[in-house]
């Protein structure tokens, strides 16, 4: 009598068993895609959720109006990594700094394939890329969020060459450089976190040269005029009590690019999106993102009060996050990223020059930088 | 498979196990009287964790229990990483954490890391689903985790010592020391654990391309990488004693003091291009936590307990360049320090046997001290001091014998700020009673409540980004369910008994308080969401002693759990409304099943959650949109041996039987099978 029963007990638990051990997980490999992307067109570059590892890139012809997310990753089968900070153009190679990933990908701009890469440990200073800079074929600036250095390395072979010390002093955090834009053989660039300056890069001797110290804290976003005027925006900083930073107002800056003098400065409403600036391709028209997308020509000496394209906002007046501005330097047309909740996918809204909408499509988290062939 | 079809199967083939030894011996003889029941629980959904449950080995935390034992989702960023347990769809702040009955959720976020609170050191636990809560405390809108220590109710003097072996370099000690008496007892218990955790892993996020001198990829493969900055040492003292004093005084009085060091490092992304011997990524804490109760009865309708508690938490995290090859060396060094002085009495007085009125008196004065001494940060992030009180009253009646009621209500006070009224209501019907000719229970309850989350101390005063105009999350939920319990003995000397739950609900949170970024880089919170969660629990334990010293057991749960954003749409483009939450996965199950026969035992564990989003607007397409659903399997086997008095025991356990690879957490890499061996020695 017990035998069998203890047969039908064996029997079921090793059924339970194997019914749970084929649940089991399978290989998530997969395979990658081949593209073939001549011609015009735009990168996207999607942020991601920070320590999410979730950054994409994203691919739009203007042409067919068509758009491919997560290029990066279909094109290789591996992550773009966490936090992609900025996409630049160079020679028919995309370069992508991935910060929080420590890495600067090196991709072809037509089948999106990994050319090359260069991740912290292969250099000496290297901790959180933000920004690169092209100063030829075999030299390329990248900034940093953390390290009080710019990487100096060869774009090419994707290879350390050396370390320019910002020399800003530690103790409040004056370690971060973001955009770069370039007059004449001197390379500026801001001092986004926690800082109020805007250095100057002797791009020659790769040394520190100036440096100009702007009114308002947290300078987020440069562009060079046709002029020869540097135009920065700060965002203010932020204010919580008597040890903060800023007071949350953010200015406008125009500085005079071979003097270093600060010619205009004017208060702005304070921001609720991001803080980005751009030049149309001639470089004689501004635009700026400040809650709305707004444009003036770089003589004027004030940002005008209407806006140029208003963000959409719903029945409760709650904006949209525009969170980035690209505009195509083969026709002037603008292209407005928006972050809609910051944890899905975002919306890249393309304008004809003169404001019309042309197109929108999703894309990937938190788009942020858009790079254009 | 579906998942719900497996769960189906699984219960199905149970269901058929019980159904066939009920024909094969058809008629008891002999029927277990079943307890009646307590008034003090009345309508209340309640799954309770003994401590077979949590003293299964000493490895585990408190989040591999809750994971292994109970429907709530625990979302876990690795081995020996932050684990945070939700109840039914909602947030890890909406669940309340008592010990002892201090309340130890972070004043500073809402939330307890489960991962470092050991099992072993908690004699009993219970989880208070929704509106049950109540009962213990406010806040609560996705329910309560009531974790207690015991009496030692063994007499005389007890050692044991247990040591664990596993890879990874993994040690695991305890030590536990008591003494029972008939006035005093008193219990001390040590726990330390280390390991290197630097686990190997098959990294799909990455791929290494091998290249020919001109420069042509002649191979590609997703490298094998080890967990970096994974490692720990967790260290914990516990002690209990309880002494009962004679005369006047009378009742039982009762202290614990429980003490944490934790030194972790944090892991590194599987998406992270830096090598941890050039980083520092680790999180030191220090807690102390103590509570002195007196408990005692005034005849046979008065009881009165009453507490003290004390609690000190420091958390230092800190990300740094270990090479100094940068200047700048310290990215976060930030130190957060959090008392809590608590003091709670309540009363019990029973008029008559059907009746019971409660009294709550609870004040908490929270203080909390955050800064970070790295060059990108200045000053305080904040230091404030919070009071915070509050008074419940309950009344519970049983008009018959089978039907009972009970009704709450809770007043809260933070600072100045009255919380509104906190009502609850709970009932509960009897359909089916035991009596000596009928094994068989069954108990229907409901419960239906309103209830608010005061903001916490991050969300108010955290600078930068915290928001002093937040209001309180408001909740609003219904429960209905069956209770059922079997005891049933077999001809053949067999017994079974069966307790099976299974309850419904649904709920709705407003003003839900959500952390988003902003455009300067920091992050704000907000009255944000509208969230609607509904869903079905269900819980089974059985137990079937056979003839020749075999034993059978088998436990398991399983939840259904919509959660859904009905915020407004922040615009024509948010998707997101009526989508699931993030990371809160529709289907949750586990199962686990005990063989036991004289000294051996083999145990195997299972549980699943079910495909999670990573977007508001669930979408599949996303390339990392989803995580897929995982299935893991845990197989231990262990033999005990008696030389009288020494008892020895040897355990060996297999995590992660099948080797699945998954992740919990988008880019957090989990470990694939491994093994732990288990010595222990116990006197007498």
């Amino acid at each position: 009598m017990s035998f069998p029963r203890k047969q039908y007990w064996t029997g079921k638990l090793l059924a339970v068993i194997v019914l749970l051990a084929a649940c089991s997980n399978s290989d998530p490999g997969t395979e990658e895609e081949k593209f073939e992307a001549e011609g015009q067109g735009v990168f996207i570059l999607c942020e991601g959720n920070f320590n999410a590892g979730n950054a994409t890139l994203s691919y739009y012809d203007p042409e067919t109006r068509k758009v491919e997310n997560a290029v990066f990753q279909r094109a290789n089968d591996r992550k773009l990594g966490d936090t992609g900070q900025s996409i630049t153009l160079h020679k028919g190679t995309a370069y992508i700094a991935v910060e929080n990933s420590g890495i600067i990908w090196a991709i072809d701009a037509n089948d999106f394939r990994v050319r090359g890469q260069m991740v912290t440990g292969q250099t000496e200073h290297m901790m959180n890329p933000r920004y690169i800079h092209f100063l030829s074929n075999e030299k390329a600036y990248a900034t940093d969020l953390y390290s009080p250095y710019i990487t100096v390395f060869n774009p090419q072979t994707m290879t350390y060459l050396a370390s320019i010390k910002t020399e800003q002093p530690e103790a409040y955090g004056y370690s971060s450089t973001e955009q770069m834009v370039q007059y004449g053989k001197e390379v500026f660039t801001n001092c986004w976190s926690y800082s109020n300056k805007v250095l100057i890069i002797d791009s020659e001797r790769d040394v520190l040269s100036d440096s100009i110290t702007l009114s308002s804290w947290q300078p987020k976003s440069m562009a060079l005029d046709a002029r020869g005027k540097l135009w920065v925006v700060t965002d203010g900083g932020f204010s919580t009590d008597e040890e903060s930073f800023g007071d949350n107002i953010p200015h406008l800056y125009r500085i005079d690019a071979a003097t270093h003098q600060i010619e205009l400065d004017q208060t702005l409403d304070t921001d609720e999106g991001g803080i980005v600036l751009a030049t149309n391709p001639d470089a004689t028209v501004l635009y700026l993102i400040n809650n709305d997308v707004y444009r003036m020509n770089i003589t004027d000496n004030h940002v005008p009060v209407r806006p140029f394209i208003q963000a959409d906002r719903n029945e409760r007046g709650v904006r949209h996050k525009l969170y980035g501005i690209g505009v195509n330097p083969h026709n002037g047309e603008i292209y407005v990223a928006d972050a809609v909740d910051y944890s899905q996918s975002g919306i890249v809204r393309r304008y004809s020059a003169d404001g019309t909408l042309i197109d929108q499509f999703r894309v990937g988290i938190n788009p942020n930088g858009f790079a254009f062939k | 498979m579906h998942c719900v079809l497996r769960i189906r199967c699984l219960l199905a083939s149970w269901l058929c196990v019980c159904v066939c030894l009920a024909q094969k011996d058809s008629i008891m003889h002999e029927v277990n009287i079943l307890a009646p029941r307590r008034l003090s629980d009345t309508g209340i959904q309640r799954t309770t964790l003994d401590t077979t449950v949590l003293h299964q080995n000493v490895a585990l935390s408190m989040s591999d229990i809750l994971t292994q034992h109970s429907s709530l989702f625990i979302k876990s960023y690795g081995r020996a990483t932050e684990s945070t347990a939700e109840f039914r769809g909602t947030s890890p702040s909406h669940t309340q954490v008592l010990w002892n009955g201090l309340k130890i959720n972070s004043p500073m976020l809402g939330t307890v890391d489960f991962s470092t609170i050991p099992s072993y050191f908690v004699d009993q636990a219970s989880l208070l689903h929704g509106a049950s809560s109540l009962v213990l405390t406010g806040g609560g809108l996705g329910g309560a985790v009531d974790l207690a220590t015991q009496p030692v109710r063994q007499q005389g003097w007890g050692l044991q010592y247990i040591q664990g072996i596993g890879s990874y370099s993994t040690f695991d000690q305890f030590l536990r020391f008591n003494y029972g008496g008939n006035r005093w007892s008193s219990s001390t218990r040590v726990v330390y654990s280390t390991s290197k955790n630097k686990f190997h892993y098959t990294n799909y996020d990455k791929k290494v391309d091998e290249r020919d001198a001109e420069g042509n990829i002649i191979n590609s493969y997703h490298p094998t990488e080890q967990n970096q900055s994974g490692y720990f040492h967790d260290f914990h003292i516990l002690e209990d004693f309880f002494y009962k004093p004679s005369g006047k005084f009378g009742g039982q009085v009762g202290a614990s003091i429980w003490y944490t060091h934790s030194l972790r490092g944090l892991p590194f992304l599987s998406v992270s291009y830096r090598d941890d011997s050039d980083f520092r990524n680790e999180q030191l804490q220090d807690a102390l936590r103590c509570v002195a109760s007196w408990q005692r009865a005034f005849g046979t309708q008065w009881n009165l307990d009453t507490r003290l508690g004390y609690t000190f938490q420091s958390i230092a995290y800190d990300y740094s360049v270990k090479n100094g090859a940068a200047a700048t060396s310290t990215i976060t060094d930030s130190h957060s320090y959090s008392q809590q002085a608590y003091l709670q009495t309540k009363a019990d007085y029973s008029p008559a046997a059907d009746w019971l009125l409660t009294a709550n008196l609870g004040l908490t004065y929270n203080h909390v001290r955050s800064h970070d001494r790295s060059p990108f940060h200045i000053g305080d992030n904040y230091n404030e001091g919070r009071m915070e009180s509050t008074l419940s009253l309950s009344a519970k009646y049983r008009p018959t014998s089978r039907l009972a009621f009970s009704a709450i209500l809770r007043e809260e006070l933070y600072r100045t700020d009255l919380v509104p009224i906190i009502p609850a209501f709970f009932a509960e019907y009897t359909l089916i009673r035991p009596h000596s000719s009928n094994p068989i229970s069954l108990v229907a309850k409901a419960s239906i409540a309103r209830n608010y989350r005061y903001p916490t101390m991050d969300d108010l005063y955290f600078k930068p980004g915290g928001n002093p105009n937040l209001q309180p999350e408001r909740g609003f939920t219904y429960d209905g369910g069956l209770e059922f319990s079997l005891s049933h003995s077999f001809k053949s000397d067999a017994e079974l008994s069966l307790h099976a739950n299974l309850s419904a609900f649904d709920s709705y949170i407003n003003d839900w308080i959500l952390w988003t970024p902003n455009a300067k880089g920091y992050w704000q919170p907000s009255n944000l969401k509208k969230v609607h969660n509904y869903g079905v629990e269900f819980s089974l334990q059985s137990d079937l002693q056979l003839p020749r010293d075999w034993q059978f057991s088998l436990m398991g749960n399983y939840a259904y759990t919509p959660s859904l954003n009905q915020s407004e749409d922040l615009d024509a483009t948010d998707a997101s409304y009526g989508k699931q939450l993030v990371y809160v996965p529709l289907h949750s199950a586990n199962l686990t099943a005990q063989l036991r026969w004289r000294t051996w035992s083999l145990s195997y564990l299972w549980h699943s959650y079910s495909e999670r989003y990573t977007t508001t607007s669930n979408e599949v397409g996303y390339i990392t949109g989803r995580l897929k659903p995982y299935y893991m399997s845990d197989l231990s086997l262990e033999k005990q041996f008696r030389w009288r008095p020494l008892q020895l025991s040897l355990k060996a356990v297999i995590y992660n039987l099948f080797g699945s690879e998954y992740i919990t957490v988008l880019s957090r890499p989990m470990p694939g099978r491994h093994f732990e061996i288990f010595a222990e020695i116990k006197l007498p």
